[in-house]
This record gives C-alpha cells, sequence and structure tokens, in this order.
C-alpha cells in the first residue's frame, strides 16, 4: 500500500467518524490539526469531502423512489434521466452518445482485436500449409512483435526486425533464425528435440522457456525456466575460444555449454560469456514481450541502440559525454519521442527532432 | 478570490481527475505509482494555488503533472513511461470534458448518477440510506443488520469507491476536436476563469 493512498484511508475515517454522531469541539481540533501536518492530508480530504457533498445531490434521483428502495444496479442505466435530450448544442451534438457507448466501443474494439487475431492465425495456418516442407516463414517489421503458435504447441514471440523458419518433423524440431530476436516456450517432447539455429549456434531444448538473439555472428541467450544446451557448430574450425568465467558443470569444454534458468549468454566469435542471474533479471532481459525497453543503470548511447532496434527514426549521439549518462526505467520501445523529451527534460541534453533522425547534444 | 481554496481546487482541478489519471497511465508503466503520482500533483497545485490561482487552471495541471514526471528522473534517475504519444502534447486535453460542459445541473446529476451505478453493493446501500434517505449511522446499521461500529467503516469506504467512481467522469469523447484544438481549448478557459 502506498502512502498516499494510507493518507486517502485516514482522510476517509476522518469523514466518516465526523459523519457520525457524537462529533465534539475536541474531535474537530484533532481533524484540524490533522489537516494542518501537511498539503498531503489537505488534498485527500478535500478531494473525499468535495465527492462526499457532492453525493447529497443523489436526493435528486431518489425522489422517484419510494422510501427503503434502494435501486437496483443497471436501473439509471436504461432509464430516460440519463439520456441526453435537447439541451444545448454540446448535448445534441451527443445525443446518442450516452454513457453506454464508452464501453460498447470498448467492445467493439475488442471484437476487432479477436477478429485481427483469428485472421492472423488463418494467415499462420496458411502460411505452414503452403510452405511445407520447406518450413514456414515468419517475419517481424522494425518495431513489430508478434506471436506464433505451433502445432507441437509450442509458441513462438519474434521481437522487432525479426526473420525465422520452422520446420517440424517427427525426429526433431527446428528453427532457423536468420536475424532479430525470439522467445521460445517449448512444449515438452524428450523424443523430438528443439533445437534453433542461429549462425553457427544450436540452441537445444526439450521443454523450457528461452529466447535466442541474433545480430550477425553474434548470438544472446536468456532461460528463464528449464535448461537448454547450447553448442557451437564450427567450433573445431577456430582457435580456442576463451572460457566462460561462470560455467556450470558439463561445460568443461566451451564447444558446448548448459545454461539453466537464469542464464543470460552472450556468444560472439570469441567465445561464450554466460551470467547467472536470477530468473526475475532474466525475465527483465525480455520485457520487450511487453513492449518495453527495460533499462537500469544504462549509458545513453547503449539505451539509444536499444531503442533503434525498434525504430525506423534512429537516435543520433553527438557528444560521447551525452551518451554516457546513466539512466534507468521501463520505456515502450516505440516511444522514441517520449524517451528523448525526458531526457531533455531531465539532464543537461538538447535534442534535435529531425525528420530521418533524432540527434543528442550537450546542453 | 475571496472563494475558498477548497471549492476552486474541487471545481477546477478535480474535475479533470479523469484526464490526469489518464495522462499519468500513459506516461508510468508502474501502476501501483499512479494513486500517489495523482496526490502529489494535487498537492503541488494546492500549494501553488494557495499563493495565487493560475489563469488556466487545467493547463496549470498538467503542466504541474509533466514537471513531476521530470523531477523523478532528475532526482532518481529512474522513470518509467509508457508514452504511446508525446509526452509534451498533453493530447488527453482534446477528449476530456470542459468544465464549461460539465456546469449544467443536468450534467452534473448525471455524471453523480453514473457514479453510483459503478459503486459495489454495499457501497451503494450504505451511500443511499446515508445521504438520499438521511438515515443516521446508527440507523443505516440497524437496516443493514451491521454492527455499529461497523458502519463508519463502511461509509469510509463508500466515500472513497464514489470519490474514484465520480471523478473518474463519464467519458464522453468528442470525436469532432483535432489536436489542433488544444489551444483554442485552452484560451476559452482561460477566458472563463479571468
Amino acid at each position: 500500500m502506498s502512502t498516499s493512498r494510507q493518507i486517502e484511508a485516514q482522510a476517509a475515517s476522518w469523514l466518516a467518524r465526523r459523519d457520525a454522531p457524537g462529533w465534539l469541539p475536541a474531535d474537530e481540533a484533532a481533524l484540524n490539526a490533522w489537516l494542518a501536518e501537511s498539503t498531503a492530508h489537505k488534498v485527500a480530504f478535500v478531494r473525499l469531502e468535495a465527492a462526499w457533498n457532492a453525493s447529497s445531490k443523489l436526493k435528486a434521483l431518489g425522489a422517484g423512489f419510494p422510501k427503503g428502495v434502494i435501486p437496483a444496479p443497471g436501473l439509471w442505466r436504461r432509464s430516460q434521466f440519463l439520456r441526453s435530450r435537447g439541451g444545448s448544442a454540446v448535448e445534441s451534438a451527443r445525443a446518442g452518445t450516452g454513457p453506454r457507448i464508452g464501453s460498447s466501443r470498448r467492445r467493439g474494439r475488442l471484437a476487432l482485436y479477436g477478429l485481427a487475431a483469428s485472421l492472423l492465425v488463418a494467415a499462420v495456418v496458411a502460411g505452414v500449409w503452403l510452405l511445407w516442407p520447406e518450413g514456414s516463414v515468419y517475419r517481424t517489421a522494425v518495431g513489430g512483435l508478434e506471436a506464433v503458435p505451433l502445432t507441437d504447441g509450442s509458441k513462438v514471440t519474434l521481437n522487432t526486425e525479426t526473420d525465422i523458419r520452422v520446420q517440424l518433423s517427427p525426429s526433431e524440431r527446428r528453427v532457423d533464425l536468420e536475424h532479430g530476436e525470439a522467445f521460445f516456450e517449448v512444449a515438452h517432447d524428450a523424443k523430438r528435440p528443439f533445437v534453433v539455429r542461429a549462425g553457427d549456434r544450436r540452441v537445444v531444448a526439450v521443454g523450457t522457456k528461452f529466447s535466442v538473439r541474433r545480430d550477425g555472428n553474434e548470438v544472446w541467450v536468456v532461460v528463464t525456466e528449464g535448461k537448454v544446451r547450447m553448442e557451437n557448430r564450427a567450433a573445431q574450425s577456430r582457435a580456442a575460444p576463451t572460457q566462460s568465467p561462470t560455467s556450470s558443470s558439463g561445460s568443461a569444454s566451451p564447444e558446448v555449454v548448459f545454461l539453466p534458468a537464469g542464464s543470460v549468454a552472450h556468444a560472439a566469435d570469441a567465445g561464450v560469456l554466460v551470467k547467472e542471474e536470477t530468473a526475475a533479471e532474466a525475465e527483465a532481459a525480455l520485457s520487450w514481450r511487453q513492449g518495453y525497453v527495460v533499462l537500469h543503470d544504462t549509458p545513453i548511447a547503449d539505451a539509444a541502440a536499444e531503442f533503434n532496434r525498434y525504430n525506423t527514426r534512429k537516435i543520433v549521439i553527438r557528444d560521447a559525454e551525452v551518451g554516457q549518462i546513466r539512466i534507468g526505467g521501463n520505456f515502450r520501445s516505440t516511444s522514441t519521442d517520449a524517451f528523448v523529451r525526458l531526457l531533455a527534460d531531465g539532464f543537461p541534453i538538447r535534442v534535435d527532432e529531425r525528420e530521418e533522425e533524432i540527434v543528442l547534444t550537450k546542453k | 478570490m475571496d472563494e475558498p481554496l477548497e471549492a476552486w481546487f474541487a471545481r477546477e482541478i478535480l474535475a479533470h481527475e479523469d484526464a490526469l489519471v489518464r495522462y499519468l497511465r500513459r506516461m508510468w508503466s508502474d501502476r501501483d505509482e499512479i494513486h500517489d503520482l495523482r496526490q502529489e500533483t494535487y498537492i503541488r497545485v494546492y500549494e501553488a494555488a494557495g499563493k495565487s490561482r493560475p489563469h488556466s487552471p487545467k493547463a496549470f495541471l498538467f503542466t504541474t503533472a509533466r514537471h513531476l514526471l521530470a523531477d523523478r528522473i532528475r532526482r532518481e534517475r529512474v522513470v518509467s513511461i509508457e508514452a504511446r504519444g508525446d509526452i509534451e502534447a498533453l493530447d488527453v486535453l482534446i477528449d476530456e470534458i470542459s468544465p464549461e460542459e460539465r456546469a449544467s445541473a443536468h450534467e452534473e446529476l448525471r455524471t453523480i448518477a453514473h457514479a453510483f451505478e459503478r459503486l459495489p453493493p454495499r457501497c451503494r446501500e450504505v451511500l443511499w440510506l446515508r445521504r438520499v434517505e438521511e438515515l443516521s449511522q446508527k440507523e443505516v446499521a440497524a437496516r443493514l443488520k451491521i454492527r455499529e461500529g461497523m458502519v463508519e467503516k463502511h461509509v469510509a469506504k463508500a466515500m472513497r469507491r464514489f470519490a474514484d467512481a465520480l471523478f473518474r467522469g463519464r467519458r464522453v469523447r468528442s470525436r469532432k476536436k483535432s489536436k489542433r484544438a488544444i489551444d483554442g481549448e485552452d484560451e476559452h478557459v482561460d477566458q472563463q476563469t479571468d
């Protein structure tokens, strides 16, 4: 419970007590002392008191009701009273758009989403049929976010600018990640391993949840549930990569790394770096699934690079000093505008919004 | 200016609670903090208005909210926005009922009726018996067959729920006003409050 809610509860108690019989001058004095303590008290009280005073006007509504009868919920909603009739130009312009409309519009919108969702499923199903047996291809544009159900019961969520190919066969479930990032919720099937290929890396799971991101030869893997195995296809042909600092048991050979839940692995040509995080921290790294960029003591340069993944209009940093400022928070990944304006508000940064890019310089 | 601050605040500021909360929600992802941010905004407005009343209360309220958000970054260097739009455009102003539209008694009653409609059953009963039938808290207890000591708690709860429902407004959206209408609308408010 936040403090503001506690204060509101206290203010309500004061009002309710004052409304009860036996309110004495001493009580009044105590209330005034409480109100004088802080503006926070005062404001919470004024707000509730204003509503309470307004509620006396319910009496006008009660005129048509016999004593002792409390109107049933929804009764007024159907009554003439709540419909706009005549009156000012403003009201007649709104005739028929009574308060009920808000909810029915919302319902209409939900129905639209539903329709869109079923069309998407239809398109996905069509994709599976048309592209079989080469596999089905799923793509998202910059700023895109899409969930794709697979026929084996697994689910793939595609992040911005992602390109995958899915092939399900009786012996293997295979996904080729050409580019981008995807989160896999793998349906358990011990007989058919789920293999994600990202360039030279293979990530193998049986039934678990993890994400793979690929940018050229660099691959990032985040495991939130269960365990996956990461293999390097071309390891033999290269010099021995540097050892991971926290290799789990069974990962003595850098060609094969086991990643338990909470692992955040970064694989590049040089080798694999594994960080053991808590499950919650690993989840935070996957906040893109909700459409957020989560920053935690992150240099603005890195934050900008992250935003640029989701937007065609890129953030460009002209002063290195600006790029080094560290910030934190949760941001809607597609609202670059809001992000840079808050930077301009909170830091000595000048924002120059151009048509094709947003330039940050020192103020 | 002789008008009590409380009355001014209720009419000019609390009337925009719905729009304010929608604005904060759009900008802030942590739902738990919205209540706090709302109250903090009110505190700042109330204190400023105690010194001198702003000419355009609505614009002042939203500017205050925006500064509050900006201060949070500066101070904590942590901010959460869920801005689909533009933090400075304050496009929430487009789809709210302006005080002059609210002003008619009929409108006000409709708002109150709708707030009442949204209450949970026990709050409805308590509020109706206490405010319409004007039974004392003791009589309300007898009617609803609840312990006398409990009525006060129910009244307190009904007050909070009713305030939330009332200030949440009726959410009538005027589709006709475009974004450009914001300036004109604010000017209008200016004239009205001068």
